[in-house]
Formats: C-alpha cells, sequence, structure tokens
C-alpha cells in the first residue's frame, strides 16, 4: 500500500502540500493533474528522492506489512522508479542497466524477457529509441522486485502497438506479483483503463482522490470537472423539492437510497432534473457530454415517452468529427449543451449545423458539485 | 528593396570588422608564443640533454605540479559536488570565496601564504617543530601551485557534476545503492571525463605558476623562476631555451584537453541528455 498523510516536501521554488491519499496494497493508482501540478515531485517523494519535510508516508515493508517510511533513505524502501525520460545509465549496457538493482541475475533475465528487454541487449543504450529506453527503464525497476511501483508517464514514448503489449506486461507483473502501482498519466482513459484509485493533483495539493469512476463522474470542483474533460459545466442555484409526489414516493425506510432527494437545477432558461444530496443553494451542475443522447426533433411528436428526465429542443451549432467520435454542439435557448456521438449515428442521423434536434440525459447523469 | 539591401551592406561591413578584430587578437595571443617556440624550441629540447638545471627545475615543475593537482582533486571534488548538487544558505559566498585566489596577484598569494606558513605564523611554527618546513622547500611549491590553481580545479569539477542530471543518482539509490555507492557507479563515471579536463586544467596552470611560487619558494627552483633567474642573470639568449620548454610543456595540457573534449565525444551525461531532446 501506498498512504500519504498530510505529506509536504519542497523541490526547488515549488511546494506540495498537505497530500492525503491511499492505494490499497496491490492497487493500482493513477496520479492526473496538469503540468506542473507536482506529479513527478509527489512520485519523487514517495521514492525518497525528495525528501517529506512534514506529514507521514506509509509503505509496504519487508514483510509486506505497512511501516512508517517517511524518514526512511531511498534504498531503503523497497520502490521501483521509473522516470518519464528513463534515465537509463549511457555508461553501462542495457543489460547492465537492467541487472543494475536486481538481486541476482535471474532476476534481471526474467524482468527483461517479460517485457522484451533482452532484444536490445545487443544495442548501446545511446542508439536506443524513446520507447526502447522505457522498456529497459521498466525492466530495470522490475528486476529489483520493488513491492511498490513508480512510473511517471512510462508509456509516452511507446508507439501504440508496444504501450498496449508492455501495458498489459505491466498490469500482469502487477497482478502476479502483488505490487502496489502508483502511475502520472495525461491520459484519461488510460487513467480510467488501469487506475483502481485516481489521485487528482493541481499546484501541490490534491484536489480529488477515490475511484476513478467517482472522480470523473462525481467530480469534486467544477475545476476538476473541466480539467477532466467534461464539457457541459453549468454555474446556476439548486432547490431541493420536498418528499411528496410525483418526486417521491414512502417505501421501506431500510431500502431508501440515504440522502437520494429529487433536486431542481436552474442554469439560465434551463432546469435540470437530478438526484442526489447535493445541498440547496449556488453550485454547478456538471453533464458529461458522453451521457447526452440527440434524436431528430419530430414535430408531429406528443409528450415524452422515454425515461430521461432532462430533455431539451435545440438547434445543432456546431459538428467536429474526429475519427469515430463526433461532438455536437447544440444550442438550447442560448445555452450551449454538447454531445459526444459516435460518427456513425451522427451521420445516420444527418446532422449538420441548423438541423433542430432534442437532446436528452438522465437525471442521475447530473452531478452537482 | 534599398532598405534591404542597406542592411546587408552593414552586416557584411560589420562581419569584416568583427573577423578584422578576431584576428588581430589571435595574432596578438599566438606570435609570441610561436615565435618562442619556433625560433628556439629546438635549442630548448637540445639544452636539455646539457643542461641538469633545466632538468632538475622541469622535473620539480612536473612532479609539484602532479602533487598539487592531486591534493587539489582529493579536496576539490567533494566541495565541487557539494556546491553543484546541494542547496545551502551561504553557498554563492562560498563559491565566490573559492574564486578569490584566482582574483588577487600572484604575489599577493605567495605573500598571504607566507604569513600563514612562514616561521613566524602559529601553523608554520607547529610545522616546523614537527620536523616539517615548507617556505624555501618542494612543499612550498606544492602549497603555491595548490592555492593559485586549486579553484579552476572545483570551478571545472562543479560543472561536471553539474551536466550530470541528479536524477541519475536518484534512479541509482531506488535500485538500493547507498548515496556513496550511487556517486561511485553513476555521477563519478558519467562527469569523470569532465573532472579529468579539470585536472588537467588545474596541471596547467600549477606548472605556470610563478608570482606565489617565487615569494614562498625561490629555490629550488622551478622551471618558471629559472627562466626569470636566467634572464635577469645572464639576458634574454639565456633565459630563452628555458622558456621555449616551457611553452612546450604547456603544449601536453593543451592536447589532453583536445582529446577529452573531441577525440571521444562529450560526457555520458550529456551525451544521453541529447538523446532525449
Amino acid at each position: 500500500m501506498i498512504e500519504a498523510r498530510g505529506l509536504s516536501a519542497r523541490a526547488g521554488a515549488f511546494e506540495l502540500r498537505d497530500v492525503t491519499f491511499q492505494v490499497p496494497a496491490g492497487a493500482y493508482g493513477v496520479v492526473i493533474g496538469p503540468a506542473g501540478s507536482g506529479k513527478t515531485t509527489l512520485l519523487e517523494t514517495i521514492a525518497g528522492v525528495t525528501p517529506a519535510r512534514s506529514g507521514a508516508l506509509l509503505l509496504p515493508g519487508p514483510g509486506g506489512a505497512p511501516r512508517d517510511a517517511t524518514r526512511l533513505a531511498p534504498e531503503a524502501r523497497n520502490v521501483g522508479f521509473v522516470y518519464q525520460h528513463a534515465y537509463l545509465f549511457p555508461h553501462l549496457s542495457v543489460a547492465e542497466n537492467v541487472a543494475y538493482g536486481a538481486p541476482d541475475a535471474e532476476a534481471a533475465r526474467e524482468a527483461a524477457a517479460r517485457l522484451g528487454a533482452d532484444a536490445l541487449y545487443g544495442r548501446p543504450v545511446a542508439a536506443l529509441s524513446g520507447g526502447e529506453r522505457q522498456v529497459v527503464a521498466l525492466a530495470r525497476a522490475l528486476a529489483r522486485r520493488p513491492r511498490v511501483l513508480l512510473l511517471d508517464e512510462p508509456f509516452g514514448a511507446l508507439d501504440p502497438r508496444r504501450r498496449s503489449a508492455v501495458r498489459r506486461e505491466v498490469r500482469r507483473a502487477h497482478r502476479e506479483r502483488g505490487l502496489t502501482v502508483l502511475q502520472v498519466t495525461h491520459d484519461f482513459t488510460e487513467a480510467g483503463l488501469l487506475g483502481d484509485v485516481a489521485v487528482l493533483l493541481d499546484a501541490g495539493r490534491v484536489l480529488q482522490a477515490g475511484p476513478p469512476e467517482q472522480v470523473f463522474r462525481r467530480p469534486a470542483s467544477p475545476y476538476i470537472a473541466e480539467f477532466l474533460g467534461a464539457e457541459n459545466v453549468y454555474a446556476g442555484e439548486a432547490r431541493v423539492l420536498g418528499p411528496a409526489a410525483p418526486d417521491w414516493e414512502d417505501g421501506e425506510p431500510g431500502q431508501l437510497a440515504l440522502g437520494h432527494r429529487a433536486i431542481e437545477f436552474r442554469t439560465g432558461p434551463l432546469t435540470f432534473y437530478t438526484v442526489g444530496d447535493a445541498p440547496a443553494g449556488p453550485g454547478y451542475a456538471v453533464v458529461r457530454s458522453e451521457e447526452v443522447v440527440l434524436s431528430r426533433a419530430d414535430a408531429a411528436a406528443g409528450a415524452s415517452t422515454t425515461s430521461a428526465r432532462n430533455q431539451f429542443r435545440g438547434t445543432v451549432a456546431e459538428v467536429a468529427t474526429l475519427g469515430a467520435l463526433t461532438r455536437v454542439t447544440v444550442d438550447v435557448s442560448g445555452v450551449p449543451l454538447v454531445a459526444a456521438l459516435t460518427t456513425r449515428s451522427a451521420r445516420e442521423l444527418g446532422l449538420a449545423p441548423g438541423l433542430p434536434v432534442d437532446a436528452a440525459f438522465k437525471a442521475m447523469a447530473v452531478h452537482l458539485c | 528593396m534599398s532598405e534591404a539591401r542597406g542592411g546587408r551592406t552593414a552586416y557584411g561591413a560589420a562581419s569584416v570588422a568583427a573577423g578584422l578584430a578576431g584576428s588581430l587578437l589571435l595574432l596578438f595571443l599566438l606570435a609570441p608564443l610561436g615565435e618562442l617556440v619556433a625560433g628556439s624550441g629546438a635549442g630548448g629540447v637540445r639544452r636539455l640533454a646539457s643542461d641538469a638545471e633545466l632538468r632538475g627545475s622541469l622535473l620539480l615543475t612536473v612532479l609539484a605540479a602532479t602533487a598539487a593537482t592531486a591534493l587539489g582533486v582529493a579536496g576539490g571534488t567533494p566541495l565541487a559536488y557539494l556546491l553543484a548538487r546541494r542547496d545551502f544558505r551561504g553557498r554563492a559566498l562560498l563559491a565566490a570565496a573559492l574564486d578569490l585566489p584566482l582574483l588577487v596577484p600572484h604575489p599577493v598569494a605567495g605573500i598571504a601564504l607566507l604569513l600563514v606558513l612562514g616561521r613566524d605564523s602559529a601553523l608554520g611554527s607547529a610545522l616546523l617543530s614537527a620536523g616539517v618546513r615548507v617556505v624555501g622547500t618542494p612543499a612550498g611549491i606544492v602549497c603555491a601551485m595548490l592555492f593559485v590553481s586549486a579553484p579552476l580545479y572545483v570551478s571545472g569539477a562543479r560543472e561536471a557534476f553539474a551536466r550530470v542530471d541528479p536524477r541519475y543518482e536518484a534512479v541509482a539509490r531506488t535500485l538500493g545503492d547507498e548515496p556513496w555507492r550511487a556517486f561511485r557507479r553513476v555521477t563519478l563515471p558519467l562527469s569523470l571525463r569532465g573532472l579529468t579536463a579539470a585536472a588537467v586544467v588545474m596541471w596547467a596552470r600549477a606548472v605556470s605558476e610563478f608570482g606565489a611560487i617565487v615569494v614562498l619558494t625561490y629555490n629550488p627552483k622551478v622551471a618558471s623562476v629559472l627562466s626569470y633567474d636566467r634572464f635577469t642573470s645572464y639576458g634574454l639568449a639565456e633565459a630563452l631555451p628555458v622558456a621555449a620548454v616551457l611553452a612546450l610543456l604547456a603544449l601536453v595540457p593543451l592536447t589532453v584537453l583536445r582529446a577529452l573534449r573531441d577525440g571521444r565525444g562529450t560526457d555520458p551525461g550529456a551525451r544521453a541528455a541529447g538523446a532525449r531532446a
């Protein structure tokens, strides 16, 4: 496990402040955040390369049980570290790099074979590509058989084919050896795919930490929502609807989802309907673009027959296609609402600027923060 | 159109002026040494066979400079590492203080050393009572050479360490190395070429020292003092062969430095950084 409790550190003028999060033993954590947010400094502090100024850090001890590692030297932490730029020792051969910290030759051989670094043994370090360097650096870190693996954007330099293969091997090593991994990434898809825990960092502070699903779907602030790529973020005011029909029906108290209340959120001319435990008053509503469903506006249609509580009629303002995905911006009474569709759906609907459409999303797709 | 032509003409004139100024300076720097080596180099080398005093002084110079360099490397390497790697209060002041011996006139350096190492000083008298005489002995020559040339080593070594990204060392630490082992296995090999170059520069500076040595130890004579002595006692003709041999000796470190810089490329650390870019 990796547990940081109010961890603070300084690297030059940059300060990591009061960082608290936990990656359980054997879990895969991802650190996300804008450039300069302190992701590398966080990893360096966990590795012991940058000393902690205050707070506490728990890492697995020799038997696997957590121990206070706050003041331990880097070599005593049993932590593997792979930097974004690999930092292979240029005066050593590829094989010597892999074997550098390995307890025995077998450990080096196994790690190299696992990641395919042994195929590079005949080449000088200076002649390796960025991706090949990363592979060797990963093998070097794994050859030491650490209990914790810290990865600073390790897959960025790899070509797509090798990236998925190396990612798979790291994941396999993580699973087979019960490694606790903490990886920095800019790739939200990667964060969602790999992570059991996501730590969102900004300006040296943890903005939010938890399961990626929660961080992505339930961002704690509009800033986080926008950073994580949510395009529909609206300022407005929430009003809690009373425990009366049609929004409420009494039932067995034990079966009720505690704290779930019907909420109305007004933003400009629009009113969203949602369910949750957000307090009444000013706030923000976040609707992820992939939750928005578009259909051709049918003037003849009467009352809605879908279960989506939020339905708006608008006009297509912009259609932007990139590969298999198309982003459609709909103007709803002057308020932009972005929907992410498959390109095929967008084509079948014949979406084009000026076309009237109906946009809909479920109450549960609206997150208030 | 004419504005562009005017710009080109001004650029051309500036280039010619800069080229001329550079050539004049180069001529000024090389002509005296070229004249000395061309005119008296062969005579100086021939003189080595017959002039035992010249041979002895050259040997003394080389040995004293080597001893001073060894002492400078032993003390200067940790100091340079500290200055390159650690951020501490007073670092800038320490770095400036280390450069001070380079800035004072060298006879002044000799006088300052005399104050500390002379028989009237606490250290000098303590050394004398322990049977170690510094002033007027080869030890005094080593001290004078060390004083004026060690700052060059510290400065060069500091740059050599600074060129090695500290993250190489950080990786070595996470791979199980204790600080000294990480230094020995990673930082030292990666900075070795720069450290060697710094030591060669220090050695060359020590060989050429005159002002501080002449105050601290006139006899036995190192080559620079012998050259001065022959010039003042016997005139230019007698001084020329000694001076020419000294100028030729300066080619040795120059050749080593060129080999270090060009022969096998740059530092491995710098090469790795280049590969990343």
